[in-house]
């Protein structure tokens, strides 16, 4: 980061600049008075940021693509209802602990399941998921298939929105801050090294047990936490809604479509494909824009499987190069 | 175990007549999964929409029952043929540009997810996502044998994956393509420089597993009632079978098939069905965490 400000002050100052005022501006934007319809789709844009990075943490920088992820962010809600119907506590304070739980599951669970590489891993994420589901389904203490209601804030649908706005964004703020700073720190370079070759990763001494099962605690405990305020928001949460494997397979296809090498990629995708998404439904069909969002994941795969950031920057350095040749 | 659970009369023809319904649908499981690991074994393609192409072709024998009359048993084979042209295709638009990618199974795995999605959602925005059962007169009924019941729909599922089965390993191991199939499995750069043309190869193996599939989906459908999401459920089944017996051959996943009806049949005697999944498939996690070549993995 240093390095990148001192090469170029000026741009890198005016970038902070456009990105804090766009941070001011999402800030206040609920005190203009939009539609509750626009508070309400920002707060699922928000949502799937969160999720997304926290994701790439992991499936990302290392390669390990995990389809469990809604595992972590279940947990998380389900934490934060037990806490509020069991003992009163608000969900906003018990967040923590449900990303506590989270972290603390995944701290058992990813030990040995992240010793598999590849198409196993994936598979073995998903069962974890499927299995889950199937005993939240059955564990009567926690609604088993009746699902679990949360006590609705005593105010006003409109305060009730704004607030959830304010701490959505603030979360999809933090952990994508979080995992920029990962990005750029030793650990995600160490992170980075284990996607391009583990055996190399390992024989030059990095402990790449130790950094993917840190890097999967770290992206647990931010789903977990994400899980108990977006549980709160949804007001009643059913091991169907929470464990859907959709969720988890539009993360994915969010991080691919952004790009999952960079922490911009899931931000991008997180955006782009949300508001696509919401605006297909609207006008055309579900069921139609399920098959856009297959196709879409079919054509990136095959055309840019380094998603867009990688596709674009690809594109300008193909052009340098090819100036560098006409200039020699 | 969990004996209190189960309030029914636990006699020996009970738990017999368990195991055999177990067996049965453990053959169609494994007619389900041999395609998938056939793929997998000679392409390296994980080819997650195995399971939804099953579905399809179960819809086709539905749709061909219901408006034509025609019996499923008589339509698998249009069905089959159908399932080729359509894997043959699939093939050609999204397996063979991704197989030039650096990790072809991961790059396979999050493409066919892509076309799961897709073919899922088209089947049920035409047909709706309401269950249906295929219902030819003889599935109801059933067979008796001293006291122990047999309902004749898995019993002649039992029987068409067995035929189908059989085929597919006569068609490797005594055509001349099927062995050229199989010698890409074994060794594809050898396969390569005896004159073998890989991507013809390719395209024989996806568009068979595919068909083979839409035949199991028509003796899934025999006894069970699918609806386009039904996918998910049988997908997971074909991993399963396919990691518990390894990606090895034919008669491996035909074997682990049984293997794991017998497995189901027994749990199911005595646990509630919902813990027989869980068992299940926490088999498979500790197999593959522990064996992940599988049991009769090479």
């Amino acid at each position: 980061m240093e390095n990148e400000n001192q090469g170029k002050p000026k741009s890198s100052k005016a970038a902070f600049l456009i990105l804090l005022s766009a941070i001011l501006l999402l800030v206040a934007f609920p005190f203009f008075r939009p539609p509750l319809f626009f508070l309400s789709l920002l707060i699922s844009i928000f949502l799937f940021i969160s999720l997304t990075e926290s994701w790439n943490l992991l499936g990302g920088y290392t390669g390990y693509i995990s389809l469990g992820h809604v595992v972590f962010f279940s947990i998380g809600a389900y934490t934060t209802a037990v806490c509020m119907n069991c003992f009163g506590h608000s969900p906003f304070l018990t967040a923590i602990l449900g990303g506590a739980v989270a972290g603390g599951v995944a701290a058992i669970v990813g030990f040995p399941v992240l010793r598999l590489k590849g198409a196993y891993f994936s598979i073995s994420s998903l069962l974890l998921a499927v299995i889950a589901q199937l005993i939240f389904l059955n564990w009567e203490f926690v609604g088993g298939s009746v699902g679990l209601w949360y006590k609705l804030m005593p105010v006003g649908i409109e305060a009730n929105r704004v607030i959830f706005y304010e701490v959505m964004l603030g979360l999809a703020l933090i952990i994508t801050f979080a995992v920029r700073y990962v990005e750029k720190s030793k650990f995600g370079a160490g992170l980075i090294t284990i996607r391009e070759d583990e055996e190399v990763a390992k024989t030059i001494g990095i402990n790449t047990a130790m950094l993917k099962l840190k890097a999967f605690i770290l992206g647990s405990f931010f789903a977990g936490v994400v899980g108990g305020v977006y549980g709160y928001y949804l007001s009643f949460i059913h091991p169907d809604i929470t464990f859907n494997v959709n969720t988890s397979l539009l993360i994915l296809l969010m991080a691919f479509f952004g790009g999952c090498t960079t922490w911009m990629g899931p931000l991008l995708g997180a955006v782009v494909l949300s508001l696509a998404n919401q605006l297909i439904v609207t006008f055309i069909g579900a069921e139609i824009s399920r098959v856009l969002y297959g196709l879409i994941l079919i054509l990136v795969i095959i055309f840019m499987p380094n998603g867009m950031i990688e596709y674009l920057k690809a594109g300008k350095r193909v052009r340098k190069v090819q100036q560098g040749w006409k200039h020699a | 175990m969990r004996e209190r659970d189960s309030d029914r009369p636990m006699d020996i023809h009970y738990l017999l007549e368990s195991v055999i319904s177990g067996v049965l649908l453990g053959g169609i499981y494994a007619l389900l999964s041999v395609g998938f690991g056939l793929t997998w074994g000679t392409m390296q393609v994980l080819n997650i929409s195995h399971a939804v192409f099953a579905v399809l072709g179960a819809y086709l024998a539905y749709w061909s029952f219901v408006k034509g009359g025609i019996d499923p048993l008589l339509s698998i084979p249009a069905v089959a043929f159908l399932l080729f042209i359509i894997g043959g295709a699939a093939y050609r638009l999204v397996i063979r540009p991704v197989t030039k990618a650096r990790d072809v199974l991961m790059g396979s795995m999050v493409a066919t997810f892509g076309l799961t999605i897709v073919v899922e959602n088209i089947m049920s925005g035409f047909w709706h996502p309401d269950p249906r059962l295929l219902k030819p007169s003889y599935t109801g009924t059933s067979l008796f044998i001293g006291e122990i019941v047999i309902s004749k729909g898995p019993l002649i599922g039992f029987a068409l994956a067995f035929v189908a089965i059989a085929l597919l390993y006569l068609f490797l191991h005594r055509t001349f393509t099927g062995k050229a199939v199989q010698a890409t499995w074994q060794n594809p750069m050898g396969a390569v420089l005896v004159g073998i043309n890989r991507d013809r190869v390719s395209l024989i193996t996806f568009a068979l597993s595919i068909a083979s599939a839409g035949v199991a989906g028509v003796g899934m459908g025999l006894i069970y009632s699918f609806y386009p999401s039904v996918q998910n459920d049988w997908t997971l089944y074909v991993f399963l079978l396919t990691i518990v017996g390894g990606v090895g051959s034919i008669i491996g996943t035909a074997l682990t098939g049984l293997l794991i009806g017998l497995i189901i049949g027994v749990s199911a005697a005595f646990l509630p069905f919902i813990w027989v999944n869980i068992l299940l498939f926490l088999l498979l996690l500790i197999i593959l965490l522990f064996k992940p070549e599988g049991i009769f993995g090479v």
